[in-house]
């Protein structure tokens, strides 16, 4: 009895674990049928096998990872700028009311604005070069960094604070060993939302018209234009694998950075 | 070490709607002994703990902790209810913050911090994290992180109160056995009839709110103490007269909690 409902669990575990490749491939499998012969136009939709072909070629003649490598640089810097600028700021904010009180209006006028409309503006100020994508991307991800930060340290609880200075802690010594700390899980949190929003306008930046020559706006914009939509495709796919393994990335160096913190992961 | 407190008063937030907390509290805790304050919730016990340690400010009256004129909290040390220990720090880490603090260095305060979880029983949990422990171990190391600041004075906020009663057992003569070695000023809260005769030299019963003392019962059961004795007919005399007291004011604390919803 007992070993039968193992066995019965054990084949269920299987298809648990199954399921979701099956689904995939079924819809894979439908979508390249339908192209195939229902004469679905390939500018429109490309079956899945000459997406693939695509992808390979576009890896092999080194266009996708010249165009993806240049997009992560770019959004490595405007993520370092603004992880660096927005900690800098929460952290203030979060330890000296005069700051806050300083930054708040700023903050509460800027933060609202869709960023992405300042691009005309940073076009006539910086033109479109390098410094621009930056200054774009970290423009949008500071916000987030900021307040994540910022409410992080305000939320520390005052019990931890308290006991602290019970055992002997100054004011310094209670910023840097116990209010900093109990924010890590908080700050790392702004950090991630910082890095998506990022992503997204470093892309963008890359797309606005005539830009840039370089980055994987730039080729999905371009590969749309002259309707090679299989081109569209690979690149979006390549884009979708490359945040997948960011956001990885990221969880991974969280549980380094804050091991203590229970996690559903 | 001493604790006097003469005339205190706490008054919590502004008028009209302000709480009187404690009302003109006098009471003179004796050095070395271990006295319990037994009330009903909310009249004031964790309050007058805090002020005590310094980490409240007061409305009025003295306190004085020893006669050396230090600033309060310079010569005690809190254990709290929520344990309040460092999650992102290790159990040893937690226990040594103190002498961190102090600037003992590395290889010192881990020495002593590492003796001082052996004698609670948590040797081998030194790396763990505070999240990875149960609640009586948690306990273990709050107490493990004041006692190594060897201040002479304890305040005990109802650190036993989440304890399954089990642990509480064993925390309880633990605590006795540190108490009895280490002859500390202790100060416990509590509104556990038992614990408090069970650990204390006296007992402080407070009023409901604004809290008062009501009454002090000295306890003269020997010492060393064990569980045993809570079946001792001066034991059933103690928590009698102690059941009568609180009974009271826990029906005053619930009229006053009627009257103010009605
Ligand atoms: N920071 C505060 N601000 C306003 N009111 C407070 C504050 N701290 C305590 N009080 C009030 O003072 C009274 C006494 O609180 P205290 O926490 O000392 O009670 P307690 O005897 O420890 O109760 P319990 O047994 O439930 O822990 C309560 O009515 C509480 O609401
Ligand atoms: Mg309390």
């Amino acid at each position: 009895m007992a070993v039968r409902a193992r066995t019965k669990s054990k084949t269920r575990r299987l298809a648990y674990l199954a399921a979701p490749y099956l689904v995939i491939t079924a819809v894979l499998a439908a979508w390249e049928f339908a192209v195939r012969f229902n004469g679905i136009q390939p500018i429109f939709l490309p079956a899945p096998s000459s997406i693939l072909k695509y992808l390979v070629v576009m890896i092999l003649d080194g266009s996708l990872p010249y165009h993806l490598s240049i997009t992560f640089l770019r959004i490595i810097a405007g993520f370092a700028v603004a992880g660096v600028t927005g900690i800098f700021v929460g952290v203030a904010m979060g330890m000296s009311r005069l700051a806050a009180r300083l930054v708040d209006p700023w903050i509460a006028a800027l933060y609202p604005l869709p960023k992405i409309s300042l691009i005309p503006l940073l076009i006539i100020w910086l033109g479109t070069g390098e410094t621009y994508k930056i200054v774009i991307s970290a423009v949008t991800a500071f916000f987030p960094v900021a307040i994540s930060t910022f409410s992080a340290i305000r939320q520390v609880d005052s019990g931890l604070i308290k006991a602290a200075k019970d055992l002997g802690a100054g004011v310094r010594q209670i910023q840097f060993k116990v209010v900093i700390p109990a924010a890590l899980p908080g700050i790392t949190s702004g950090l991630q939302l910082g890095m998506g929003v990022t992503i997204i306008m470093v892309v963008a930046a890359e797309m606005i018209g005539g830009s840039s020559d370089s980055g994987m706006g730039y080729l999905l914009i371009h590969a749309g234009q002259v309707m090679e939509t299989e081109k569209v495709f690979a690149g979006l796919i390549a884009l979708a694998i490359f945040g997948a393994v960011i956001t990885g990335v990221q969880k991974r160096i969280d549980r380094l950075v804050a091991p203590w913190v229970e996690r559903e992961h | 070490m001493d604790i006097v407190v003469e005339n205190l008063v706490q008054v919590f937030g502004e008028a009209p709607r302000e709480v009187l907390a404690l009302d003109r509290v006098s009471h003179r805790f004796p050095s070395e002994r271990f006295t319990c304050i037994l009330g009903p919730s909310g009249c004031g016990k964790s309050t007058m703990a805090q002020i005590v340690g310094g980490i409240e400010p007061y409305t009025s009256g003295t306190v004085t902790v020893g006669s050396d004129g230090q600033p309060l909290g310079t010569h005690s040390v809190m254990v709290w209810q929520q344990l309040n220990l460092f999650p992102w720090r290790t159990v040893i880490d937690n226990v040594a913050f103190g002498l961190e603090i102090r600037g003992v260095a590395k290889p010192e305060r881990n020495e002593r911090a590492r003796r001082l979880i052996a004698s609670v029983g948590l040797r081998g949990f030194e790396q763990h994290r505070p999240p990875q422990l149960s609640g009586g171990m948690r306990q273990r190391v709050a107490l493990a992180r004041a006692l190594i600041m060897e201040r002479p004075v304890m305040l005990m906020d109802e650190p036993f109160a989440a304890l399954d009663a089990q642990t509480k057992i064993v925390m309880q003569e633990e605590l006795v056995r540190i108490y009895e070695r280490s002859k500390r000023t202790i100060l416990f809260v509590t509104h556990a009839i038992d614990e408090a005769i069970l650990l204390g030299d006296e007992v402080v019963v407070m009023t409901a709110r604004p809290g008062r003392i009501k009454e002090v019962i000295p306890i003269d059961l020997p010492r060393p103490r064990s569980q045993e004795m809570v079946n001792t007919p001066a034991f059933g005399r103690l928590y009698d007269r102690a059941l009568h007291l609180i009974r009271e004011e826990v029906l005053n604390a619930m009229k006053q909690q009627e009257a103010m919803v009605g």
